[in-house]
């Protein structure tokens, strides 16, 4: 396994605040890093640093096993928050001055302006295109020397959901092809859905890492309900494998003890002649562990 | 060099106002060089007479001596080149764009080259130009055309690009500092055309002038030259007084050091701090 990025000890101190404090993380090729924390936790901070625009308090980080900086950044495709390009010109003209900056060819401006969806508007002046075309721009510039890492800083962020579903597929579509991604948000369930590793960051600190599917699976609880959920209810609690049950929002919630699976209830129903109109396994998401996470500490 | 100078070109060439600016100034340059027969002529309607010489036998465009004339004049509109260089920088300070060129793959030193290098080059621009300039005006109305007189007294070439280059770095130092591009233009047209000027004259000739007039040729941007005598006032010599015949040491050590110590200040600038 390759090592993309490696962190050690980096700290940032604005005066009196510390926005990141002795952080250190290790990105290896092929994952899809996501950071999470709520606003304010340090995540865009910490972006800049490895970024060289944030001049870190202390600490450091290595690109590529310790390549030039510079030249590393060339080979990452980055998307910030906000899209920056120059408003008096053309989404082409603005992709040569990325191209020219990061060394590549013209070639393919063409080619990564369809991808997004912008080949129609590429001889409209930037400041004509709306909040959404700009994010797209700006994943366009990001793409365009076939980064193997790219960085995505809330990408969606003050999106419409049309905007957002646009985003998230072209997100979805470049993790699909290996790279190796670092992605910051709030969003869990975006992060869920494309992450294969993540941290979670508060006031700067790394609260904890790991990989996401070893926190997600399934949980003891199973939601059940039938015809009669009072009489349902009766029934459930004398079945061993019932550890506590309760009647809540139409549907019987059933924690089950150690080794009972659902199978176990619907088999108990099915000789008790209940039967069973939904019975639905209920799974753990990255949300509730979040903020589980962020409640231990 | 050639990717930050490159750089620069591509975020400029399609940006209207560069245009209009590097227009402007170059024809400012070409109405200086050739006004002089026009300004004579009105000399001469309004009756004006030098000791009972006709003005429009002054001989302004006689190589050399146009070379000096002319470079005297030029820098007296350089600042719309030192607005090129300010909105240069302000765009990348207000699009974001800087940070989001360093992010692309490009050191901060190279992003200062890109715009030192914009300096020199739009120097190189205006010099060559006005040579032209002086070139075409001295083929016509020169009473002398040898190689000899021509290639003579170039120097004041030499002149009028330090005091250029030394004027945009100062531009751009206070472009990095204040940040907002109508701020910076302001303050460059009251400081430097009026401000400075003033207080120069004050140190130079209040009653103290004693103990305060060597003050005067230090200051920083120093717009008009007969203040600092980069390039002294040409026209005296046509009442027959002595005039600078190249380049004098003081001045133009002096210009120089405030070169240096400008973009010694732009350097730490854009160093030392984070880039928002």
């Amino acid at each position: 396994m390759n090592k993309i990025l490696e962190i050690n000890g980096l700290s940032k101190k604005y005066g009196r605040i510390q926005a990141v404090n002795n952080l250190n993380l290790t990105i290896t090729s092929g994952q899809v890093y996501g950071i999470l924390g709520p606003n304010g936790s340090g995540k865009t901070t910490t972006l800049g640093m490895i970024l060289d625009v944030v001049a870190p308090t202390d600490g450091g980080y290595q690109w590529f096993g310790g390549e030039d900086p510079v030249k590393s950044r060339q080979k990452i495709g980055s998307i910030l928050e906000t899209p920056c390009f120059y408003n008096y010109m053309t989404a082409v003209q603005n992709l040569r001055v990325a191209a020219h900056i990061k060394e590549c060819s013209f070639d393919r401006i063409d080619e990564v302006l369809k991808q997004v969806n912008l080949y129609e508007r590429r001889n409209d002046p930037f400041k004509t295109y709306s909040l959404g075309m700009k994010q797209r721009l700006s994943i366009a510039a990001a793409l365009l020397n076939d980064p193997p890492v790219m960085i995505l800083d809330e990408p969606t962020n003050g999106l419409d959901p049309q905007g957002i579903a646009e985003v998230r597929d072209i997100i979805k579509n470049i993790a699909r092809q290996g790279k190796t991604i670092i992605f910051a948000s709030h969003l869990l369930d975006e992060v869920q859905k494309v992450c294969t590793h993540f941290c979670i960051l508060r006031k700067g600190v790394k609260l904890h890492d790991g990989k996401v599917e070893d926190i997600l699976g399934e949980t003891n609880i199973v939601e059940i309900s039938g015809d009669d959920n009072a009489q349902l209810l009766k029934s459930i609690e004398t079945f061993k494998g019932t550890k506590s049950a309760l009647h809540e929002n139409g549907s019987v919630k059933v924690e089950l003890e150690e080794n009972f699976t659902s199978a176990d209830i619907n088999q108990y129903c099915f000789e008790n002649d209940i039967t069973l109109k939904k019975l639905l396994p209920q799974t753990k998401s990255l949300e509730q562990e979040f903020l589980k996470i962020l409640d231990e500490n | 060099m050639v990717k930050a100078l490159t750089l620069e070109w591509l975020k400029l060439r399609n940006y209207r106002v560069f245009w209009v600016l590097l227009g402007l100034y170059l024809f400012s340059l070409l109405a200086i060089s050739s006004g002089g027969v026009f300004f004579l002529e009105f000399l001469k309607s309004k009756g004006a007479d030098f000791n009972g010489i006709d003005p429009t036998i002054i001989p302004i465009y006689d190589f050399p001596d146009v070379w000096h004339n002319i470079t005297f004049l030029g820098t007296y509109v350089k600042i719309l080149v030192a607005f090129i260089v300010v909105i240069s920088i302000t765009n990348d300070l207000s699009f974001n764009t800087m940070r989001q060129n360093i992010i692309d793959g490009i050191s901060k030193k190279e992003f200062i080259t890109s715009k030192i290098l914009l300096i020199l080059a739009l120097g190189l621009v205006s010099s060559v130009f006005l040579f032209i300039c002086g070139f075409g005006v001295g083929s016509i109305y020169s009473h002398v055309f040898e190689a000899k007189f021509i290639f003579a007294d170039l120097e004041f070439f030499f002149l009028y690009y330090l005091d250029m280059v030394k004027y945009c770095c100062f531009a751009l130092m206070m472009a990095i500092i204040i940040r907002k591009t109508g701020f910076v233009i302001v303050f460059l047209m009251i400081y430097s055309l009026i401000l400075e000027p003033v207080v120069g004259s004050i140190l130079k000739y209040s009653p103290l002038k004693d103990n305060t007039a060597w003050i005067e040729p230090l200051l920083p941007s120093s717009y008009y030259n007969m203040t600092t005598g980069l390039i002294e006032v040409p026209f005296t010599k046509y009442f027959l007084q002595e005039v600078q015949s190249g380049i004098l040491w003081q001045p133009t050590l002096i210009a120089l050091a405030w070169t240096g110590i400008f973009i010694g200040i732009i350097v730490w600038r854009l160093n030392r701090k984070d880039i928002k």
